[in-house]
């Protein structure tokens, strides 16, 4: 079963190929193919991850393609971190997929194919092993990904898509120019091996090469839409249709992903004298998107703009408490990391069914009545206003769903979001006599405004969509509500099976910190 | 029973109870209501099967694993105070249920009620059983929550969603800073275990952070208990149904804070910052309460803020860092719930029973529900301190630690002053109520309630006698396990009973009883008046202020920062993308500084460098030309590629240059095909004078373009001047041929050591193509673009003025040399790709070139014959091409895995074919053709997609005239 870790890879590989066989006539097979790729996917990430699981804290899973040496050839690497990102991706591809079946996935040409070569890019940017391998797997992913973001056209969806188009285009050729000047002066792509030369890269080249992974820092920063380099983000996910808005809610921690193996492989403690490079600008930059995203959340009246700017929150806590350097602090950001991808992800496809049953632009109103509405008072109610209203099941459903989101988001419990935060400021705080120095209080101060920020506005347009205005009861097909309840209880999960999980976590960032097992195992003859 | 199972049911029974709740039919109230009513009597006797243990000073403690890595364990832990406050929360709350079932209407969808409020209930129990602080904090959010969903209940009224939202945004932003609050304790004591945490009093109270830790805790506990300036949450809240304001502002939610304080005390206390900072809101609080109070004209507005007053004196007797000064708070906190839930519910019952709660439409009830009129008498007697009720004995011990407080003055005489206007609120609830005239048209005639309705008032004012009456014998034995469970041997002497003598605090009750009396009878014109709020501080609204404070902060500074801060133009962003690269490689190659390189530059050849002007001046001329003449602009790019496929000639590499040449013919093809459908941009000179903006504008970028060309070409130099000592090119130079069958090495690259990327490239190129498909499948052209263009409306007008020639015969003339010509190099051109394709592994060439040729071969077809000719003679499947490519590809590479190899292991043989002879095989070959066939595939689908834009353009045109087809699989 050595095989299986090229699994994630090779299943939408071939699915998508054979979905463009079939044409887009045949729908009912083209969808089977599709949900049974998905629903393989998953139990494929969840084998693997078990198996990541079960190795020794040092060990990886080593796959040579074309039997080729690791000196020379391109390999896939499968530690804790890859399982754990396979996991999530092939979890929000089945939810995503079922959402897309019950209307979305006829909105457009060819969203079988494509939403199968999604996954493959990410699936294979999580295991790729070899810088320019990791190139390739990214264009993949953000090839589908114009058109995922393009699907169901119209003029907002393909004006903000065209935007995502340019930025990416930009993003890829900076990408290119990094991985050229890393591969001119260390002579390798192979990413394990370039841990391994770091140390002795003569004095007079050591300048140039970490010119070279600043550049391809940027390259990632900008998918990761840090501020001021992710300004793309709020409009491209807002416009996309919702299941592609789901899954590239991903894609964002794909550039948060390379970051985290990069920068803690080439820099760690053993880099010699590049130990460490970048970290203070990691922080800081996470810092200034949290306070850019926070900012955004309040600022944006449009649900789904509101969301995009989670994400953007989410990146910048992420990149800051990476910048931090402690194993137990990312341990945490993964925690953290996983909640927030599930719960942007279910909010995604949440706000499309609240907007469906709302006009267009309600959720506009919702700030002025709020800026405006201070002078009604209404002190004494009337009797008949002494009686609830009986809530449709469907908004409450809909209603308790976006509850937990605004919940997951703001940090609050009893979801994961609150554990989540604790799990990176707990460590981050530590112990001691002293007091604490000021970058702490400045994550500190950052992760509790922020969901203070988050819960101010997903208040203000959750109050708005259902209790002040709510239009009439949409119409929801069981495969739209389910992918919604089945992230949303996988955040529950994390929180009751919290202690298994932030031991995978902690387990996974010792394994990142103590990149000598990664090397060696890669490297291995 | 053991202690975990104890505990854990303790606080999972309500929520259990919530979520079966939620399940009911959305009438069923008894069945909601005898649910709510069985989890609360159960918590109850739980809480009484403790207290045995409790009794002996014993401590209930149940721990489970939880996130033990941050030291993190869901901790349940029953002392003293624990105890008594779960027997609060139970007891009261058992009490609201029966409460509630009478007071909400037949029509309210009641299940959703009872499963709010047993949620509630359940954070509550969680939260006063947390042995962990930040299980605590944890629980504190809920309860924030939970109250959030009461008080929104009827949250089809404005009013009930301000106060939801406005009780929620204060509390929950306590609740934060709570929360770091606590984390920061956690720094200085290295555990939030509560025992460890109380063990550490000292270690608190002497770190540098202490005041942070502090400031941030009380934060959290002021806001919850609406402490000033945090109190205007409150009043808001009374939106809400009157079990709730019953429920939560009796004795659960605003009592929070104060059990926070309570529990910290022994560890935060006892110091100047505590006493000043608790110590000023509680004053404040107490005083401007009271004061407010006076002049409510809404029943539930009053005892709002006679609530806020109350819990003011609370706080401010926890800030006087005074043992005895804890005794009375935890005392009152106790009578305050009775008394005060029971207000509540009489305030419901003459709302239900007469339509309103205002006093100045009440008088006189005592006539039509005397019952319900004393309950409420004796109520309002104990919250205004009246002997031998419970609330007067409290006061008594409040007005003696005022008074033995060191040297100040201002306590007594403020806590005199408050206690005076207590007196007269609480008269003017009960004699603005049940006395006087008979009432005038209410809207409804006022009648007594159901009995089970007065039922849980009655039981709350039996407790207000009875404690009043025989302090020691009822309430002291409790009162004494929670005050011990606090302050442990330090527990000082105090006595409860109704007579002390004659002495200070007495007095002071007298004088406040009788100035309460004279007050109210002074008020009384003004009263009567009906203004709204209280006189001098009528404009001071906390909630407007706060209001406004809110959208200035989160709505007008947030949207304006956010457009300074961000940009939503893609020219902008464009910009910082090229900056931070900039900025990002210049500073890492400036912070340490690049060496010289191992290798000699050679000199420069004239030649390739004249050619090298030639392509700069080719890019620099597709910028200038790019905004207004975008062909020209196409066509100089052409140029500035084609002078890169010289340089990859000149450097002996012909792999590049074929690809090269080839991806530039195509694309530019491609390209100018779509130019078709951009709306014209035209240039007006001279129509603006270009302005001082634009010009510094446009001069700035081209600072940053020539920084950034600049850049490049350093980096490149830098790098081409070097080579590392063991570089990957060496290990493909020595085995392409041995390991890899062929003497081309950089396609033995591409297929074979590298064969993954460029599989990923061909599934790069795919999904490109299927979104150029898509999008153009649905692509409407621009209003300008519709029409015919310029050229053939010319050619057109040409026609129509000779006789001879027909309307549009110059349009649909052949190009004729051309087109025999394309027709007769097309199997030509065919011949060249399967060559190219087959003899790519050793010589230059490779499926990919060869899909290029091949699909230049139909481009060709397309251009000169147009596409409903061309479709007519050639069918091109393009997605099967691309499935079968991608199919291909990818079978191979699996194919290795059924022979035990890794995916895309290759095999390498020769071949003896007839005639042929012995012929190289590799099953690299086979993924070629896959490359080839998805190259083919892709090109044509994106060429198709802008074929028949055309197509749809004509037919638009001449709907009539022929059927339309359908050309492209998939396409209807």
């Amino acid at each position: 079963m050595t095989h299986l870790v090229i699994a994630p890879i090779i299943i939408p590989l071939f699915a998508g190929a054979l979905m463009m066989l079939l044409g887009e006539r045949r729908r009912v097979l083209q969808t089977a193919l599709g949900l049974a790729a998905t629903a393989a996917l998953v139990v494929v990430a969840a084998m693997l991850l078990l198996r990541a699981d079960g190795a020794s804290a040092a060990e990886v899973q080593l796959y040579r393609l074309g039997n080729w040496p690791s000196s020379f050839g391109i390999v896939l690497v499968l530690d804790r971190l890859s399982a754990l990102m396979l996991v999530l991706a092939s979890v929000l591809g089945l939810a995503a997929h079922v959402f897309a079946l019950a209307r979305w996935d006829r909105a457009g040409a060819h969203f079988h194919p494509l939403f199968q070569f999604q996954l493959m890019g990410l699936n294979g940017a999580f295991l790729a092993g070899d810088l320019f391998n990791l190139f390739v797997f990214f264009e993949v992913m953000l090839a589908a990904s114009y058109g995922l973001a393009l699907h169901g056209s119209g003029t907002a969806r393909v004006r903000a898509g065209l935007h995502y188009i340019a930025i990416n285009l930009a993003a890829s050729l900076v990408f290119l120019v990094g991985v050229s000047v890393i591969y001119g002066v260390a002579g390798t792509l192979n990413m394990a091996d370039l841990a391994a030369r770091m140390h002795d890269i003569a004095a007079e080249d050591r300048a140039l090469l970490e010119t070279g992974c600043a550049i391809l820092g940027v390259a990632f920063l900008i998918k990761a839409a840090m501020w001021p380099v992710g300004f793309w983000l709020p409009g491209t996910y807002g416009a996309a249709s919702a299941p592609a808005a789901a899954i590239l809610s991903l894609l964002s921690k794909v550039g948060i992903y390379a970051v985290l193996r990069l920068w803690l492989l080439l820099f760690g403690d053993e880099a010699g004298a590049s130990s460490g490079f970048g970290g203070t600008w990691l922080m800081l930059g996470g810092l200034a998107t949290i306070a850019f995203g926070s900012l955004a959340v309040l600022a944006t009246q449009n649900m789904a703009r509101l969301a995009g700017a989670c994400v953007i929150v989410s990146s910048g806590t992420l990149l800051a408490a990476l910048g931090a350097g402690q194993v137990a602090v990312t341990g945490g950001a993964l925690f953290y990391m996983t909640s927030s991808v599930l719960a942007i992800a279910a909010l995604f496809l949440l706000i499309e069914l609240i907007e469906r049953g709302r006009e267009v632009g309600a959720d506009v109103l919702a700030v002025t009545r709020e800026a405006f509405g201070e002078g009604a008072e209404e002190e004494y109610l009337d009797d008949d206003e002494e009686i609830g209203v009986a809530i449709p099941a469907i908004m409450a459903l809909l209603g308790l769903g976006f509850m937990a989101c605004a919940l997951l988001l703001a940090g609050l419990p009893p979801l994961s979001g609150f554990l989540a935060k604790f799990a990176i400021l707990a460590p981050l705080i530590g112990t001691g006599a002293d007091g604490l120095p000021a970058t702490t209080w400045a994550v500190l101060a950052a992760l509790i405004l922020s969901g203070l920020a988050c819960l101010i506005a997903m208040t203000r347009v959750g109050m708005d969509a259902f209790w002040a205005a709510p239009g009439p009861p949409p119409r929801v097909a069981m495969a739209e509500i389910l992918p919604v309840a089945g992230l949303l209880a996988l955040c529950l999960g994390l929180t009751l099976m919290a202690g298994p999980v932030m031991r995978y976590m902690h387990d996974t960032a010792a394994g990142l910190h103590a990149p000598a097992g990664y090397v060696g195992g890669v490297m291995r003859p | 029973m053991s202690d975990s199972l104890l505990l854990l049911s303790l606080v999972a029974l309500p929520f259990l109870g919530a979520l079966a709740a939620s399940l009911l039919a959305t009438h069923a109230r008894n069945a909601a209501a005898y649910l709510a009513g069985g989890v609360a009597l159960a918590g109850l006797a739980l809480v009484w099967t403790a207290y045995p243990t409790i009794s002996q000073g014993g401590v209930l403690r149940a721990e489970f694993a939880w996130v033990p890595q941050l030291g993190l364990n869901f901790v349940l832990r029953m002392d003293g105070l624990a105890w008594l406050f779960a027997g609060m929360v139970t007891g009261i709350g058992a009490l609201v249920v029966v409460y509630a079932r009478y007071y909400m209407s037949t029509e309210d969808p009641v299940p959703r009620f009872f499963a709010f409020l047993l949620a509630f209930m359940g954070a509550m129990c969680g939260l006063v059983l947390s042995g962990n602080l930040i299980q605590l904090a944890f629980f504190w959010e809920m309860t924030s929550l939970f109250s959030f969903l009461l008080i929104g209940y009827w949250h089809h009224t404005q009013a009930a969603r301000d106060g939801a939202r406005i009780a929620l945004t204060v509390t929950a932003t306590g609740g934060l800073c709570l929360f770091a609050g606590l984390l920061l304790i956690g720094h200085i004591v290295g555990s939030h275990d509560l025992d460890v945490v109380l063990a550490s009093g000292d270690a608190i109270r002497n770190h540098p952070l202490y005041l942070p830790a502090l400031v941030l805790v009380l934060l959290g506990a002021l806001t919850k208990s609406a402490q000033f300036p945090f109190h205007f949450w409150l009043p808001h809240a009374m939106a809400a149904p009157t079990p709730v304001s019953a429920y939560l502002h009796s004795a659960t939610l605003v009592k929070v804070g104060l059990f926070l304080m309570v529990r910290l005390w022994p560890v935060m206390a006892g110091t100047d910052a505590w006493f000043w900072i608790v110590g000023t809101a509680g004053l404040i609080t107490l005083l401007v309460g009271a004061y407010v109070a006076i002049f409510q004209h809404d029943l539930k507005g009053l005892l709002a803020y006679s609530t806020i007053s109350h819990l003011g004196l609370i706080t401010l007797l926890l800030g006087l860092n005074s043992h005895l000064a804890l005794v009375a708070a935890i005392f009152h906190i106790l009578n305050h719930a009775t008394f005060k839930a029971s207000l509540f519910m009489a305030a419901g019952i003459i709302d239900h029973e007469s339509g309103t709660r205002d006093i100045r439409r009440l008088s006189g009830l005592n006539r039509t529900m005397p019952f319900t009129g004393r309950l409420a008498l004796v109520a309002a007697a104990a919250m205004a301190g009246v002997p031998l009720l419970n609330g007067f004995i409290s006061k008594e011990m409040f007005f003696e630690e005022a008074l033995s407080a060191d040297g100040l003055l201002v306590l007594p005489l403020v806590a005199m002053l408050a206690s005076a206007f207590s007196v007269t609120y609480s008269l003017r609830f009960i004699h603005g109520t049940f006395f006087g005239p008979d009432p005038q048209d209410l809207p409804r005639q006022p009648h007594e309630p159901p009995a089970w309705m007065r039922f849980p008032v009655e039981i709350l004012v039996l407790g207000c006698i009875f404690v009043g009456v025989l302090p020691a014998a009822t309430v002291g034995p409790f009162l004494d396990l929670a005050a011990r469970s606090v302050l442990g041997e330090a527990t000082p002497y105090y006595s409860l009973a109704v007579w002390h003598g004659v002495n200070l605090p007495l007095v002071m009750s007298m004088i406040a009883l009788g100035g309460g009396v004279v007050l109210y009878m002074a008020l009384q014109k003004h009263l009567r008046s009906g203004i709204e709020g209280p006189p001098l501080i009528r404009r001071l609204e906390g909630r407007r202020i706060f209001e406004r404070a809110l959208v200035f902060l989160s709505w007008r500074l947030a949207r304006r920062l956010e457009g300074v801060l961000g940009t939503r133009r893609l020219q902008q962003q464009l910009r910082m993308v090229l900056l931070l690269a900039l900025a990002a490689g210049g500073f890492a190659a400036w912070h340490r500084g690049v060496g010289p390189g191992n290798l000699v530059p050679q000199g420069v050849d004239p030649v390739i460098a004249l050619v090298w002007v030639v392509g700069a001046a080719c890019a620099l001329g597709a910028a200038w030309q790019a905004k207004f003449h975008r062909f020209a602009a196409i066509m100089l790019l052409g140029g500035a590629g084609l002078v890169v496929c010289i340089t990859f000639v000149w450097f002996s590499a012909p792999d590049l240059a074929l690809t090269q040449l080839l991806v530039e013919v195509v694309t530019t093809v491609l390209l100018v095909l779509g130019l078709r459908w951009l709306p014209k941009r035209m240039d007006k000179p001279g129509a603006t004078g270009v302005e001082v903006v634009t010009i510094s504008r446009r001069l700035r970028d081209l600072a940053i373009a020539i920084a950034a060309g600049l850049g490049m070409a350093a980096l490149a130099f830098a790098v081409m001047t070097r080579t590392p000592p063991d570089l990957l090119a060496q290990h493909f130079l020595a085995r392409a041929y041995t390991e890899g069958g062929g003497t081309n090495v950089v396609n033995v690259i591409l297929v074979d050591f590298r064969a993954f990327d460029t599989l990923g490239e061909i599934f790069v190129l795919g999904a490109v193509a299927l979104t150029v498909f898509a999008l153009l499948r649905r692509f409407r052209p621009a209003p300008e673009s519709v029409e015919v263009p310029e050229q053939q409306r010319d050619q057109s007008a040409r026609d129509a003025e000779r006789p001879d020639r027909r309307d549009g015969d110059t349009v649909a003339d052949w190009l004729l040399v051309p087109s025999v010509l394309t027709r007769l190099l097309f199997p030509v051109i065919c011949i060249l790709a399967v060559h190219l394709l087959l003899r790519g592994h050793d010589q230059p060439g490779g499926g990919f070139a060869a899909g290029l040729v091949a699909s230049i071969a139909i481009i060709l077809q397309y251009m000169i014959g147009g596409a409903a000719w061309t479709e007519e003679k050639l069918r091109v499947l393009p997605l099967r091409w691309m499935g079968t490519g991608l199919l291909l590809a990818g079978g191979v590479g699996l194919a290795s895995l059924f022979f035990g190899m890794p995916f895309l292991t290759t095999y390498f043989a020769y071949a003896d074919l007839p005639w042929i002879g012995r012929v190289p095989t590799a099953s690299a070959l086979l993924f070629d053709i896959g490359v080839f066939a998805l190259v083919v595939g892709a090109t044509v689908l994106m060429l198709i997609a802008l074929a028949h834009q055309s197509v749809r353009g004509h037919r638009a045109e001449r709907r009539a005239e022929t059927a339309p087809r359908a050309l492209v699989p998939g396409e209807d």
